[in-house]
């Protein structure tokens, strides 16, 4: 089908002068280095924002100091409890994220019958379009009233609170990507393992997970990335005392996060002064931290390409020859069990912790001795409740807040303006703010990512230049949202007053969701066969010509799939336009791109925290944004599964 | 096959949807019924907002002097300037900002004010920088502030009173500001430190840069640290919100936000407990008694005089208290 209009259209076309093409392919290195641009100018922003820090505060005492109380008498910016409450929250959202979807991953990859896997996979995506706000509401309202009562201790928020919240919300990034790898695993793996006579669970535990471990380690550590950027929820539930738990494993204390602290004191800390300055230093540190994950993980990412590929430059997969040898895995093992047992005794006291050391030597001597058939029976009941496991939250969540929203909801609710600081009335000017802000961003984003993934897969070959790009857009990829929205502060509302702006709030979003128009297009145009591009240059069309009428047509519906998942993502995000965009109020909708305008998930904010009985139009406005979302996602997910044999050409 | 999948896919998705759809009807209509925990605050609390200063009197059950109406109700009338000014700044203030803006402009059709939180720091700056016409603080402003906007005018626009709350199960009526200063820095644990039953103390307050936190840390705390397992919430939501569930709890809010779902605390000096009401407010008996702010650069021209003049005639102090604060103009 998509041949017939390419190949005959083209010959007839005159060829064009060498000068066009040259500025059309100097366009597309301009977007491309954009990205890399970007991320020098927010790294530099937040250094120069920081340096007074930095320099009057000194880089080991900031580091290392154990108090933050910026407005104490003497002053004392310590941030060294918010890296340990950051780590700590990561590390337990991981430890409850990475088994659960791991397993789901197996699950919808190996086991799951076309029906389920269909029916799933959205679902899943969907706990990925929930947005960040209604999580912590859901959280505040829900899980720490859950723990204080289960755990019988004064206060729910805590350590643990935060990890359970930021391990669901990294679930779908997890479970996508390692999905993907462990499919990509070759099927000759598989059908050799069984062929010599291993039931399905050994195949899947002995060669396909192993072969794609690489792929794995990268999804937790992507997963991982999203955790430590994670701003609205994690401030709403870790109660944000900045202290070392003592003892360390005690996850019911609270703990502050380097990204709570900037989405609590930002808005109120004055502008110009030390505490603002100490702000960006966080700011840059979390920055920091957040890079470094991503880079671990893109060269993860790399080095899985290169093997499956068949480039394999003697770089040997160092973590899976960990797991190999059997000595080493029972060592880790046993590590691990001991770090359960060690939580489980700050939480429970000595004797469940005793208990919890029982139960798992008597498992660690049981399991060896089950049958096959045994093993693989209770492998597999074990994967279906992680499954079982993942939809439950999925289900609680929704109906929480389904329930609760839908008495709000109203013809006169969504088209109607707020009255009574939002507690009557409708949330229109909020939902045409949120679309003004996505259709801004989209136009801003979308030339300029097409225009990059453009130059990065037609243009060149793989270089040094590539790379450097595609470290680029791997750091934007990375970048917490709440430095998006620090960046647009300093940069767009301050430093070329904007003031605060529907524009600021346009490009400030458009900046976050550049990375994945690139990756997607960039991906959506490597799908395109080859054949294609040279039956079109052999014809004597140009480049440019090639890629305009051969190339991008069968890429469209993946461009398009990437460019409604930034959609979702733009509409649901609070950081990046807190201090750049959004008001809570105004009479008329904005006139002109220098007007603040309204958002829902600002204005979800705003009721949740600071309007006293505004409760039912809160859960209202949380349902109408997540029906938003999820309709936008349900668009993608359609064109996808409509498009995904007409890729596969 | 294509076509196949995506009906697939479809249907489950509207499965899922129906389904949510559907398990909540069952409940939304049960909960007309019986009203569930989640209406009723919302159906008492806007009735509530003008009984609001009436609350803690209420739940502390103290006889107080009777509260007078805010000065002589007139008509405002608007000078009809036409255009749009915007207000930013601290969201303690924002409520207030918001209903004056509400009913100002029924009275001027030309006007559109638009109204945003962002803090006491970003009110100071925008009003100093002149981003925005009208800024809005709940704190003083700082000599480091003032140096930098000499410009700026300072113009108290409501009194407000940050109530000790507790969870209603609380047996305790009021705490002396030495007790306070006790439960805050850490000393007192429990609430048999200071006279209730043996439970832990949770201790929430605001964020280190809130301007309610400043007001706190000045009357009470003095020069000593805030014990460093202090819950931190960044709004007077938020403190309520953690309180209100919590029986060990004990945080500090505006006095607008008191509700049913906590109780006030008075406070005791010399032996006499004085429940935050308006009187006590507005003379000072009441402790922890300040005042909100609006700032402009310079003296305020065309529509945000206007609203400025609007906020502070007796129509505007009516819809402050209503909010459940004080009117500045009140005397005692």
């Amino acid at each position: 089908m998509e041949q017939t209009f390419t190949v005959a259209e083209v010959p007839r076309v005159p060829p064009r002068s060498v000068n066009r093409e040259s500025i059309i392919s100097g366009l597309w290195l301009l977007c491309a280095l954009f990205a890399v641009v970007i991320v020098f100018f927010i790294l530099l922003f937040l250094v120069w924002d920081g340096l007074p820090a930095f320099q009057e505060i000194g880089l080991v005492p900031f580091l290392t100091g154990t108090t933050w109380s910026p407005t104490f008498v003497p002053p004392a910016y310590g941030i060294l409890p918010l890296i340990v409450g950051t780590l700590l929250v990561t590390i337990g959202a991981m430890v409850i994220a990475v088994p659960l979807s791991i397993a789901t991953a197996i699950y919808l990859s190996e086991l799951a019958p076309y029906r389920v896997k269909v029916a799933v996979k959205p679902a899943i995506e969907l706990l990925a379009g929930i947005p960040s706000v209604v999580y912590g509401f859901f959280g505040l309202i829900v899980l720490v009233e859950f723990l204080r009562i289960t755990f019988q201790v004064p206060s729910g928020e805590s350590m643990l609170a935060g990890a359970i919240l930021l391990g669901i919300m990294s679930l779908p990034t997890i479970i996508s990507v390692s999905e993907d790898a462990i499919a990509a695993v070759p099927r000759e793996f598989r059908e050799g393992s069984l062929a010599l006579g291993a039931t399905r669970w050994q195949t899947i535990r002995q060669v396909v997970v192993p072969a794609a471990l690489s792929g794995i380690t990268a999804a937790i550590i992507l997963g991982m990335g999203r955790a430590i950027g994670e701003t609205m929820a994690v401030l709403m539930v870790t109660g944000n005392a900045a202290i070392i738990p003592s003892p360390i494993t005690n996850v019911l204390s609270p703990v502050r996060t380097l990204t709570g602290t900037l989405g609590i004191e930002m808005g109120e800390v004055a502008i110009g002064s030390l505490h603002y300055h100490a702000l960006f230093a966080v700011a840059t540190v979390l920055l920091l931290i957040t890079l470094a994950v991503n880079l671990g993980a893109t060269r993860i990412l790399a080095r899985l390409n290169a093997r499956t590929t068949g480039r394999k430059k003697g770089v040997s997969l160092r973590l899976s020859g960990i797991v190999d040898s059997p000595q080493t895995g029972k060592v880790v093992l046993g590590l691990l069990a001991l770090l359960v047992a060690a939580v489980i005794g700050a939480v429970g006291g000595l004797v469940s912790a005793g208990a919890a050391l029982m139960v798992i030597i008597v498992l660690a001597f049981a399991l060896p001795r089950l049958s096959r058939r045994r093993s693989q029976q209770l492998a597999f009941l074990l994967l279906y409740a992680a499954v079982g496991v993942v939809l439950l939250i999925l289900a609680i969540i929704l109906f929480d807040i389904v329930s609760k929203g839908l008495p709000a909801l109203s013809w006169e609710f969504l088209t109607g303006s707020p009255r009574d600081l939002g507690r009557a009335g409708g949330i229109f000017p909020a939902i045409v703010g949120t679309l003004y802000l996505v259709a801004g961003s989209i136009a801003f984003a979308l030339p300029l990512g097409i225009g990059a993934a453009i130059y990065l897969v037609e243009y060149r070959r793989e270089g040094r230049l590539t790379r450097l790009i595609r470290v680029g857009v791997d750091l934007l990829n990375g970048t917490p949202s709440i430095v998006f929205g620090l960046f647009g502060l300093t940069f767009l509302v301050l430093f070329l007053g904007f003031g605060v702006s529907m524009l600021a709030g346009q490009l400030t979003l458009g900046l976050m969701v550049l990375p994945t128009i690139i990756r997607t297009t960039e991906e959506a145009l490597r799908q395109v066969p080859q054949g294609l591009r040279e039956g079109s240059l052999a014809l004597g069309a140009t480049r440019w010509q090639t890629i305009s009428r051969v190339v991008l047509g069968p890429a469209a519906p993946g461009i398009i799939t990437g460019t409604i998942l930034s959609i979702g993502r733009a509409a649901g995000e609070t950081a990046p336009i807190l201090f750049t965009a959004v008001v809570f109020s105004q009479r008329y909708l904005p006139a002109s791109v220098f007007d603040p305008v309204m958002a829902l998930p600002y204005h979800l904010f705003i009721l949740a925290t600071n309007v006293p009985g505004a409760e039912t139009n809160q859960y209202g406005t949380a349902l109408v944004l997540i029906l938003l979302v999820s309709a936008i996602y349900a668009v993608a997910i359609a064109v996808r599964t409509r498009y995904h044999t007409a890729l596969r050409l | 096959m294509k076509s196949h999948s995506t009906t697939l896919l479809l249907l489950g998705m509207a499965a899922v949807v129906i389904g949510a759809l559907f398990v909540a009807g069952c409940t939304g209509t049960g909960g007309s019924a019986t009203p569930t925990p989640t209406q009723a605050p919302s159906t008492t609390v806007p009735t509530a907002t003008t009984a609001a200063i009436g609350t803690p009197i209420a739940t502390v059950g103290t006889a107080s002097s009777a509260t007078t109406a805010p000065a002589t109700a007139g008509t405002f009338v608007s000078n009809g300037a036409k255009g749009k000014i915007s207000i930013t700044g601290s969201t303690t203030v924002l409520p207030i900002a918001q209903a004056l803006a509400e009913a100002y402009q029924a009275l001027n059709a030309g006007a559109d004010i638009q109204v945003s939180g962002g803090g006491s720091g970003v009110g100071v700056q925008a009003a100093g920088g002149k981003t925005a016409e009208i800024g809005m603080s709940s704190r003083d402003v700082q000599d480091t502030e003032k140096a930098k906007y000499p410009d700026l005018k300072i113009i108290p626009m409501a009194r407000d009173g940050i109530v000790m709350i507790v969870h209603p199960s609380n047996d305790l009526s009021s705490l002396t500001l030495a007790q306070i200063k006790d439960i805050y820095t850490g000393k007192a644990t429990s609430w048999k430190d200071v006279g209730g039953k043996a439970q832990p103390i949770v201790v929430i307050g605001r964020d280190s840069a809130s301007g309610t936190r400043e007001f706190f840390n000045t009357k009470i705390m003095g020069t000593n640290a805030t014990v460093s397992t202090m819950l931190e919430k960044n709004s007077n939501g938020g403190v309520k919100s953690s309180v209100a569930p919590n029986p060990g709890a004990i945080g500090y809010v505006g006095m607008g936000y008191v509700d049913a779902t906590v109780k006030a605390l008075n406070i005791s000096v010399n032996g006499t407990g004085i429940p935050p009401t308006v009187n006590n407010v507005v003379t000072g008996y009441y402790p922890l008694s300040r005042q909100l702010f609006y700032l402009t650069s310079g003296d305020a021209t065309g529509l945000a005089k206007d609203f400025i003049d609007f906020t502070l005639s007796p129509d505007g102090q009516k819809i402050v208290e209503e909010q459940g604060f004080v009117a500045i103009t009140r005397t005692a």
